[in-house]
């Protein structure tokens, strides 16, 4: 006889009766359970997912960065790089100067730049390119040089790069002029050495991001429409890095690293990480993330904030933070590069572009050679290519990133919350709440627990939904073409007005749907409110393993109105509902006209997708709320 | 709308589809093609043919020696004809799924001939393989082929189609006895009120007899064309030992990337029988209607055979089509659906992370194929528990259907 706990135990956990029974019971009790519960859990998961968003800049989480892959090994080697090079760099930087200052033409540089390579033993050529586009086109030449590896068959090359433009604000027109002048030096510099086990290229590109889009699509073979650019004479092995120098200043006191690469792709982050330790221990040169200096005042906080909050260092270290994680955002939803480097990331390569932050001191040609040289010996030390998952991070300080699985969830969550509330409505489509007509009349709570009352079903409209969702996005579809038109880029004022104007009419013609709802349906609303929650979901989560930044950006600005959205009884609401979604949806098509411009540009010149991403699913999907909003619930 | 307006509406704006340069985009993908179904592979096996090199010397040829013959003598195999003819397989086997419908309704032409038809010819999963040119359209449409034959009635020609499908992948080889007892019974839904088996099981012999008959002619016209026996290790073989691990959307590959030398062999054997067991219990529970079973069957096929494109689980699903009955009691349409949306964008996406951007590895790829799995796996256990639960009817108010 086993003690009387464990018979309890055992009677608890299969009481006598009917085994079928109690399964059926059971299985009633739980699905009860979780479908009362089920409103709270989507609160629950937004909430979550939300300040798991806010939190990501918080000091208490992120790691260490460390070095993945060991053959890197960086910074263990002697550097040669001497004061004879970089008296070698500033005799170009002089005669850059010149050629800059008599307002020489992209041919007349092109060639020097070729000449010189040529002179320091380097087979080196020139490459001409245009661009069309429809905001005009854009012309130049590269110049680049090849040096084949003394100990290895030029199977594998790695780049290093400078662009005639600095990328300080985004290509404004600064000249990159020490960036050339390093580079050319770097030509001589770097051939003198037998060790090389990787073809060596040298490019110096036109422009600023056009002149390498011409130079790399070459190089892979790849034709682009709009693009027509001779073809490359010379050629080596494999791309496998890159380094891109962009020096504008005079001096410079950090390098800084910009990373992100066109369509939100990232380089590897032992790259990075690297850089980092050889800039800091070869050279002497503190890192930066971008060119967020730290010893700047960050917070900026006005006087009378207590000095306890003006000097947290919790605090201050957040905003460091934040401001980081915002930068890199804004760079990688847009599909933005943030510089030269990240045109090369579409083919495989990983690279970095080192900015010298412009300062008066104190470090100038020598470090900036010794660290580039150092970093190439620890790339050319690579056997195989980056390749540990090492792709998925956000990097938030110089040394601090955090990891796929600490950033991720936030999104997803929301995205969960989402797909919860979607499927909420797809049940409520499909049953309602019958009452019994004696007690009609009685609030309806009352009468679930009571039980006077039954599920029935109905029929859901589901083909009508879909149709509706078709439409909006054929609409997205409509006005991508226009956004692409010259007549919109050229017209600043009435274009804009007219299709936004054309947005928020379009759309109310589906009102004309409604007179048809049979009685026996679900209201139109639900469903579609239901396969646009879906819809939204699956696109949110597929994203955010694509492009973290800009699936949370869409999260973070859908979540929430989208698993809200509901239809009211009372027109001119449902009409202010709908107004407020549909600027959502499409307002930036009249607020934001640069941002439109740019992101077009970016599509046309370098394939950059979030334009037509923005045009055809997200705006359609949050129209798609609109339209819950603005349909009449309940059929009269 | 009109089956006869529809239909070849259809039928051309498929042409036209497959007429445009997007098949040079989609012929070497792997989830469209695998290596016994590419194209690629079939033109570089009858270049070495024309060329008076055995193609199955290698290891990258492994069609049928049939199409071999079909392609170097009397259809000559270029983007035009190619264009041709994967649209006419395609058009054949939706005329064929509109055969079977009509038959199961015992009607001569329905509402939902243009619905029925339109669901293969416009599913993703049928399409993009026939615009990718993979033979893997031909075998859905032989698959269709032979069951409409045998709905009709028509033993001799549907055990031929069948032969001809076998000669172009074994595993089909699972639908061989749901066929034979499918032409001895009746094709009309009887899902609701099940029975027994009417007629004597015996009469299927003659008909094995048939079918083992042209198996033979088949291989030996094959042998024939070859002058050897290599083809049969390289096509049949390659189903069962799996020498190309080139990633497809199913669950082989993957596995068999990551076993151990000495195992291989036990788990070859492991995943092929494995196919073998639902033949018998599918054709058991569902002796009423062996349709059905045979429906089944092709979404066992789809999800575990050895090398899947996307077009096998097409081929289930647009043929679900053909059971409305069964849709009120489908337990979770809306997760199935969903399950295979993000499928349907995963796979892509995963693959592109892994193979063009680098920044993703085959763990990726095959973790998209595992939720493909789950998706179709979905689909597959609803239907057996819509088939089984349809008989049972509707139930009075605060009763429930529970399975034991």
């Amino acid at each position: 006889m086993p003690p009387a706990i464990l018979i309890k135990i055992r009677k608890y956990l299969r009481p006598d009766g009917d085994k079928n029974a109690i399964r059926i019971r059971r299985r009633r009790k739980l699905i009860g359970a979780l479908w009362a519960s089920l409103p709270s859990v989507i609160v629950v998961l937004l909430a979550v997912g939300y300040l798991w968003m806010l939190s990501i800049p918080f000091p208490a989480l992120g790691q260490r960065t460390y070095i993945d892959e060991n053959a890197l090994q960086p910074g263990q080697v002697n550097t040669h790089w001497n004061w004879d090079d970089v008296h070698r760099a500033d005799r170009y930087l002089e005669a850059l100067e010149q050629l800059r200052d008599r307002n020489a033409s992209s041919v007349e540089v092109a060639d020097y730049l070729a000449t010189e390579f040529r002179r320091a033993g380097l087979s080196a050529d020139t490459q001409e390119y245009s661009f069309f586009t429809t905001n005009g086109s854009k012309t130049g030449v590269n110049a680049y040089a090849t040096f084949s590896s003394p100990r290895a068959s030029g199977t594998e090359a790695m780049v290093i790069s400078a662009s005639w433009l600095s990328r300080t604000g985004e290509g404004d027109g600064t000249l990159n002029l020490r960036g050339v002048s390093t580079v050319l030096s770097l030509a001589w510099f770097l051939r003198g050495y037998s060790l090389w086990a990787k073809d060596l290229i040298f490019v110096v590109s036109d422009g600023y991001l056009e002149g390498m889009q011409a130079w790399v699509t070459e190089y892979h073979g790849v034709s682009q429409p709009n693009l027509q650019a001779e073809p490359l004479r010379l050629s080596s092995g494999v791309i496998w890095t890159a380094l891109n120098i962009d020096y504008p200043g005079h001096s410079f006191s950090h390098l800084g690293v910009f990373f992100e690469g066109l369509n939100g792709r990232l380089p590897n982050q032992d790259l990075i990480n690297s850089f980092q330790r050889i800039s800091l221990y070869t050279g002497g040169v503190p890192m930066l993330v971008y060119d967020h200096r730290d010893d700047v005042e960050i917070l900026g906080l006005p006087s009378w904030t207590p000095e306890s909050i003006r000097d947290n260092s919790e605090l201050k270290e957040y905003a460091r933070r934040a401001k980081n994680v915002v930068r890199h955002v804004a760079y990688q939803a847009r599909g933005q590069a943030s510089g030269v480097h990240g045109l090369l990331h579409q083919f495989r390569i990983d690279a970095i572009t080192l900015f010298a932050v412009p300062a008066t001191g104190p470090h100038g040609f020598h470090a900036i050679g010794r660290i580039v040289e150092s970093t190439l010996r620890t790339m050319n030390n690579l056997l195989e290519r980056l390749h540990a998952s090492f792709f998925f991070f956000l990097l938030v300080g110089p040394t601090t990133f955090l990891k796929i699985g600490s950033f991720l969830p936030s999104a997803v969550l929301i995205s969960v919350a989402m797909m919860f509330c979607g499927l909420q409505g797809w049940v409520k489509a499909g049953w309602v709440w019958m009452l019994d007509e004696a007690q009609a009349t009685k609030d309806e709570k009352v009468h679930k627990r009571v039980g006077n009352g039954r599920w029935s079903r109905r029929q859901r409209p589901v083909l009508k939904a879909v149709m509706v969702m078709a439409a909006t996005h054929g609409l997205g579809v409509v006005v991508f073409y226009l956004l692409t038109r010259s007549w919109y880029l050229h017209n600043s004022t009435v274009a804009p007005l007219l299709v936004s104007s054309l947005l928020a009419v379009l759309p109310l013609t589906s009102l004309l749907l409604l007179p048809k709802q049979p009685a026996q349906e679900a209201p139109l609303p639900v469903m579609l409110k239901s396969l646009n929650l879906c819809l939204t979901s699956t696109v949110i989560s597929i994203l955010s393993v694509l492009n973290f930044s800009l699936a949370a950006v869409i999260a973070f600005l859908t979540g929430v109105p989208l698993c809200y959205a509901s239809s009211s009884a009372r027109s001119e609401l449902r009409i202010a509902k709908y107004m407020a979604y549909t600027t959502l949806a499409f307002g930036w098509v009249a607020l934001q006209r640069y941002e439109v411009l740019k992101a077009v540009a970016n599509w046309e010149l370098l394939g950059v997708w979030f334009a037509p991403f923005m045009c055809i699913v997200y705006a359609p999907l949050v129209l798609q709320a609109a339209l819950v909003c603005l349909l009449p619930s309940e059929s009269a | 709308m009109d089956f006869i307006v529809t239909f070849p509406a259809l039928v051309a704006g498929r042409l036209v589809l497959a007429l445009s340069p997007l098949t040079h985009y989609l012929r070497d993908d792997h989830l469209l093609s695998s290596p016994l179904t590419s194209y690629s592979r079939l033109q570089e096996g009858i270049y070495l043919f024309k060329h008076g090199i055995d193609p199955y010397s290698g290891s990258t040829f492994r069609h049928s020696p049939l199409l071999l013959s079909l392609f170097s003598t009397v259809i000559p195999l270029n983007e035009v004809t190619a264009a041709f003819l994967w649209t006419a397989s395609d058009a054949l086997a939706a005329w064929s799924l509109v055969r079977i419908w009509r038959a199961r309704q015992n009607v001569s032409s329905s509402s939902r001939d243009s619905l029925i038809a339109g669901l293969y010819l416009l599913n993703p999963y049928t399409f993009l393989p026939s615009l990718g040119q993979s033979t893997s359209s031909f075998e859905n449409a032989l698959c269709l082929l032979s069951l409409m034959l045998a709905c009709q009635k028509q033993a001799s020609a549907s055990l031929l189609a069948l032969a001809f499908l076998i000669q172009l992948s074994l595993p089909s080889i699972l639908l061989l006895l749901p066929l034979l007892l499918l032409l001895i019974s009746e094709p009309t839904s009887h899902l609701a009120s099940p029975f027994f088996f009417k007629t004597d099981i015996r009469r299927i012999t003659p008909l094995a007899g048939q079918f083992a008959a042209y198996i033979l002619l088949l291989s030996g016209a094959a042998t024939l064309v070859c002058g050897n026996l290599n083809w049969v290790e390289k096509t049949w073989g390659a189903s069962l030992t799996l020498p190309d691990l080139t990633p497809n959307p199913g669950l082989w590959w993957y596995f068999f990337t990551e076993m151990f030398d000495h195992f291989r062999p036990f788990f070859l054997i492991v995943f092929s029988v494995h196919l073998l067991i639902y033949v018998l219990p599918l054709c058991i529970k569902f002796q009423h209607d062996i349709l059905y079973a045979c429906y089944l069957l092709l979404g066992i096929l789809s999800i575990f055979k050895a090398y899947p494109t996307l077009s096998d689980p097409g081929l289930f699903l647009s043929m679900l089509s053909l059971f409305p009955e069964t849709f009120p009691y489908l337990h979770h349409p809306i997760v199935t659906a969903l399950l295979h949306l993000h499928a349907a964008l995963l796979l892509p996406l995963f693959h592109y992370l892994w193979l063009n951007q680098g920044t993703g590895n085959a763990n990726f790829f095959y973790a998209s194929t595992l939720v493909f799995g789950m998706a179709n796996g979905a689909a597959l256990l609803d239907s057996i528990w819509a088939g089984l639960r349809i008989a049972i009817g509707e139930v009075k108010e605060e009763h429930e259907v529970l399975q034991e």
